[in-house]
């Protein structure tokens, strides 16, 4: 599958603008940020979706994509004909509302002070609450040895994270973060469909988890969230004999502890983003 | 009619508040700072200027915006006030290019050294894996920018001028510096990556980028911090 991209992406380079977005991706909170916004704002998409078992997220092609060798990225094709590649959600996600969301259907008009304040929101979910969660994630899910500190350390900072949302929430009249649903909804609620695999019980925050609710009740975030495969949290959580968390865990275990493990290999063979 | 000053709650060690400075004294906007100790950002008092409790944030009497989150408030600072584009772009591609630079700091960059150097400077127990997590983070990060500054073949990191992008970068760079350097990573670092030192080198040249990591490590130097 790589190998197919691989040999298109430079033919596909040259086509011009009937080439539709490609989203470059896997079933995690960062990717299904962008699938869902995609189909909020019905823009058409192609998926490329990144084996992290195989690592095809570090290969040249992609390295040459996002130098980050991370997901998610785009390629898209400009008003100019011209074409750009772009990585990082938070600024794809602002690339997208400037370019295809006229009405403002997830976002403020540009210069506002609306649209300044969204953007406090969606630097704080992408530096704070998303790294957070994840730290978390690595230390419950990944570690095989338990480090009591460690888990602590990002058990509390990411509920107090929460916490900071969940205020926020509750003295919202809209029933969204802002005035309106937009894309610091789409933000958060990706990090929060999977609070349950990091460890962090909705129980504990009631006005997240009724919005939680109300955001999945979107036709276009039930659809995105299932990009490139189906969202694997309902599952994992309804399934009481644990067996599909433990599969799951131990699948997530080996690509991250793998990764680690190449990535520092890389580093000291000096190979850039490894 | 001539700027107020910006109000800026920042902290005399701290990387983010910092960061936002370098880029008000490039713009040549006025600015006060209000120092905050890390005990009072969860008070109710500044709550209401940013909900999250961290620093920093900013009120613009020029506008009446108040805004946290570094990342925001940069991007802010150059719509408002980078109209000849000193440090930023409006140009497609390069515009989308240096957001998502800020975005890679913001996410990818400040994180990362923050728990690297929490692991390995200050908690008390001294936990390997973890502190090697982080810190071959904090390399793999310089890799990745090494790279691209490699690729872009101009020594920035978007265009052929220094922008907020790569300005966003510098105060966590000093402090891995001082990191890598007790870790005894520091050695070798500058042959490397090459570019990477050539752009810090070059960033620090500039008056801006001086004055702010002078303030920074007088401020950490006074608290007993290192750089």
């Amino acid at each position: 599958m790589a190998a197919a991209i691989h040999s298109n992406s430079a033919a596909e380079a040259s086509k011009g603008p009937q080439q539709p977005l490609t989203l470059y991706t896997t079933q995690t909170p960062n990717g299904i940020k962008i699938s869902i916004a995609l189909e909020e704002l019905e823009i058409p998409y192609k998926v490329f979706k990144h084996d992290f078992v195989a690592r095809t997220q570090k290969e040249p092609w992609y390295l040459a994509i996002n130098p980050n060798g991370r997901i998610p990225a785009i390629t898209d094709t400009f008003s100019d004909g011209s074409q750009i590649h772009l990585w990082e959600s938070g600024s794809i996600l602002k690339y997208l509302v400037e370019q295809y969301d006229k009405d403002f259907k997830l976002w403020y008009p540009a210069g506002t002070r609306e649209n300044y304040e969204l953007f406090s929101w969606l630097f704080f979910q992408i530096g704070g609450l998303g790294p957070m969660q994840g730290q978390m994630t690595h230390f419950n899910r990944h570690v095989t040895e338990k480090i009591p500190y460690a888990i602590e350390r990002y058990s509390n900072e990411t509920r107090r994270l929460y916490s900071v949302l969940e205020k926020q929430l509750a003295t919202s009249q809209s029933g969204f973060i802002l005035s309106k649903f937009t894309i610091v909804d789409i933000c958060f609620w990706s990090m929060v469909a999977a609070s349950g695999w990091a460890g962090v019980s909705l129980a504990e925050f009631p006005e997240i988890h009724r919005w939680y609710e109300k955001v999945l009740s979107r036709p276009s975030v039930a659809k995105g969230m299932n990009v490139p495969e189906p969202h694997p949290i309902q599952v994992l959580m309804d399934d009481k004999t644990g067996q599909k968390a433990k599969e799951f865990e131990e699948y997530s275990r080996s690509w991250v502890m793998t990764g680690m493990a190449k990535d520092a290999e890389g580093l000291k063979k000096r190979d850039p983003a490894c | 009619m001539p700027l107020k000053a910006i109000d800026l709650w920042g902290h005399w060690g701290a990387p983010n508040p910092w960061k936002v400075c370098i880029v008000l004294e490039e713009l040549g906007i006025p600015y006060n700072i209000q120092s905050v100790e890390f005990s009072e950002v969860k008070q109710e008092a500044f709550l209401m200027i940013n909900p999250n409790g961290r620093l920093p944030a900013i009120k613009d009497p020029n506008t009446g915006i108040t805004l946290w989150e570094s990342g925001a408030i940069i991007q802010y600072l150059v719509d408002q006030y980078d109209r000849d584009e000193r440090v930023s772009y409006n140009s497609f591609p390069e515009k989308y290019f240096t957001q998502q630079w800020l975005a890679f700091q913001i996410s990818g960059q400040g994180p990362y050294f923050g728990q690297a150097t929490w692991f390995a400077r200050f908690h008390p127990e001294k936990i390997p894996s973890a502190i090697d997590r982080y810190v071959n983070e904090v390399i793999r990060v310089i890799g990745v920018l090494d790279k691209a500054i490699e690729t872009n073949n101009t020594g920035w990191l978007v265009g052929d001028k220094c922008t907020y992008a790569d300005l966003s970068f510098v105060t966590w760079t000093s402090v891995a510096e001082g990191l890598l350097r007790e870790l005894n990573k520091l050695d070798g670092l500058e042959t490397r990556y090459p570019r990477y030192t050539e752009w810090l080198t070059k960033m620090e040249e500039r008056e801006s980028v001086k004055k702010i990591r002078e303030r920074m490590a007088r401020g950490r130097a006074e608290h007993g911090l290192p750089p």
